[in-house]
């Protein structure tokens, strides 16, 4: 996969788990900036993520898993290319 | 003195939370002495508690003073909150400090964190053995409460303790709120054996979390299935929590698989796995699953608990002896509160129920005398005649669609409430086939989420059923 097709597929997983357009996700789009953002939409987050690109994720990324960017970087962590 | 607390060396630490509060059994007495001074004798207060040291104090404070606390969330929705006000008329209220509850009086007292406001309404005529109130779980709109007396704190402290085989040394952490039946027979339980509880209100995806019960060295875990579908998602299993040494669930049926995970996980690695059952009306727990069965007897709700009886009684209410055998369940033992209120007046109502609950909850008994919950009773409805369980008509459902769903209905129509649209064919051909009724006697509707109370069970009253 490309870096383009993988950052779509990244860009979807947010918008599928918080009903929101692609263009709303940015370096903002975080646990402190976003109401809806709970545990149960942070797991969704995590769950759709390692079966998008095949990863197994650490409590420690599970937990670190807060914000738009910080998701990249732990699947970049994982040898996603984002 | 309300279970024995006086015989526990005042320097005990009852309780640490995870903003680093501890509480000693000399703070609690020296609380309650203090709420003697400020409060009439038997005063009604509306306590609205955080899951935090403070929250606890003032607990044990109110009922060893002898007042009468309603334990509510400190997130109680403002209008149900106000409405219990209006109805109940407490003589104060306590909640957590800045909660800004002026309105309702001039603000009196704080400590540990919290403040108490009085109201000046007169004294409520109360029942001389009500002990403390609780909301009806799951019904958030409700006012209708559950009087507990003395003797049902007494005895649910006595009855879990024993089972769960509690010692001073056990450190068990408390996600569960306080105002949830569950989460208060915890506190009840580990303070009779002299056991310090961590209490936290950090959510399971907060490294807060995972810190406090890492480094307080946390010995046993109580949830709700939701519980441990967050435990399981976080990968639990991988982790290293050599001190943790018990998981009990209650507040509902596991599913199976996730229940077969975390029993085969404590079984593969040391640890006890121990399901529930219990209801508000019966100071919560009302029967265990032996940690030996936990495999054996999967789904099971086991045996009653130490010191109590469940039984079966059929529709006519005669006791059923033979197993295996299907009816209503129904338990007894001195956790058995004495009934509801509706009203203030009925605060000086006495004991309704005598130690016997029919618990409203359709078991099925093994020939081995262990329960299985099958539904609530009443949760059906009567499509062309026919007897249509709503509960199983789910059970149904779930062994086929990927997405949540819930039945609900009246006699003409059976409506499956489920959140995914693209599956919303297929359940209704499915239950057509299952129960044998015609196309028009089934609906579907879709929503984002189902509504659900803290403990992750279904809000049926929050769903439309015409």
């Amino acid at each position: 996969m490309t870096n383009m097709e993988n950052l779509n597929k990244y860009n979807e997983i947010f918008t599928e788990v918080f009903g929101v357009k692609p263009e709303a996700l940015d370096a903002n789009f975080s646990k402190e900036n976003v109401e809806s953002w709970d545990s149960v939409h942070q797991l969704n987050l995590v769950t759709l993520a390692e079966e998008t690109f095949d990863v197994m994720l650490d409590p420690e990324d599970i937990l670190a898993f807060t914000s738009y960017e910080a998701g990249k970087e732990i699947l970049r962590r994982q040898d996603v290319e984002l | 003195m309300l279970l024995d607390i006086d015989r526990l060396p005042s320097s005990m630490t009852v309780a640490i939370d995870s903003c680093g509060n501890r509480l000693s059994i000399a703070e609690v007495t020296a609380l309650a002495d203090k709420m003697r001074e400020l409060l009439p004798p038997r005063s009604l207060l509306f306590l609205l508690t955080a899951n935090n040291a403070g929250g606890i104090a003032w607990i044990l404070a109110s009922l060893l003073s002898g007042n009468v606390p309603l334990i509510l969330n400190a997130h109680t929705e403002d209008s149900l909150l106000e409405n219990l006000i209006s109805t109940y008329q407490p003589q104060f209220i306590c909640t957590p400090a800045g909660m800004a509850m002026n309105q309702h009086g001039s603000p009196l007292a704080g400590d540990f964190g919290y403040d108490l406001v009085a109201t000046g309404a007169p004294a409520a005529m109360m029942h001389q053995e009500l002990s403390h109130l609780l909301p009806t779980s799951g019904s958030t709109g409700s006012p209708k409460l559950v009087r507990h007396m003395y003797s049902n704190i007494e005895a649910a402290a006595l009855n879990i303790s024993t089972f769960f085989g509690i010692k001073s040394s056990d450190r068990p952490l408390m996600v569960l709120p306080l105002h949830y039946t569950m989460g208060l027979s915890m506190v009840f339980s580990h303070l009779k054996a002299g056991a310090t509880i961590l209490i936290t209100d950090a959510k399971m995806t907060d490294p807060v979390f995972w810190r406090f019960m890492k480094e307080q060295e946390a010995t046993s875990f109580t949830g709700v299935p939701f519980s441990f579908d967050v435990l399981d998602k976080m990968r639990f299993y991988r982790m290293k929590l050599p001190h943790l040494t018990l998981l009990t669930q209650g507040g509902g049926k596991m599913p199976e698989a996730l229940n077969l995970r975390f029993a085969e996980y404590c079984r593969d690695n040391g640890k006890q796995w121990i399901a529930t059952y219990g209801q508000s009306e019966g100071t919560a727990r009302m029967a265990w699953l032996p940690p030996e069965y936990a495999i054996s007897k999967m789904g099971s709700i086991g045996i009653a608990v130490p010191n109590g009886r469940l039984s079966l009684r059929d529709a006519d209410g005669k006791e059923i002896t033979e197993s295996p055998a299907t009816g209503e369940m129904c338990y007894e033992g001195r956790n058995v509160t004495m009934g509801y209120a509706r009203c203030r007046e009925d605060l000086a109502k006495g004991d309704e129920r005598h130690g016997f609950l029919p618990t409203g909850d359709i078991a099925y008994r093994d020939a081995d005398g262990f329960y299985f919950i099958k539904g609530r009773m009443g949760r059906f409805l009567k499509l062309y005649g026919n007897r249509v369980g709503l509960d199983e008509c789910e059970q149904i459902l779930r062994g086929c669609l990927s997405c949540e769903c819930a039945c609900t209905g009246n006699d003409t129509l059976l409506i499956i409430h489920l959140t995914d649209a693209a599956q919303a064919e297929m359940a209704k051909e499915t239950l057509m086939n299952a129960i044998h009724v015609p196309a028009t006697a089934i609906e579907t509707r879709i929503c984002d989420a189902l509504p659900k109370n803290e403990a992750g069970k279904i809000l049926y009253s929050k769903l439309e059923n015409d």
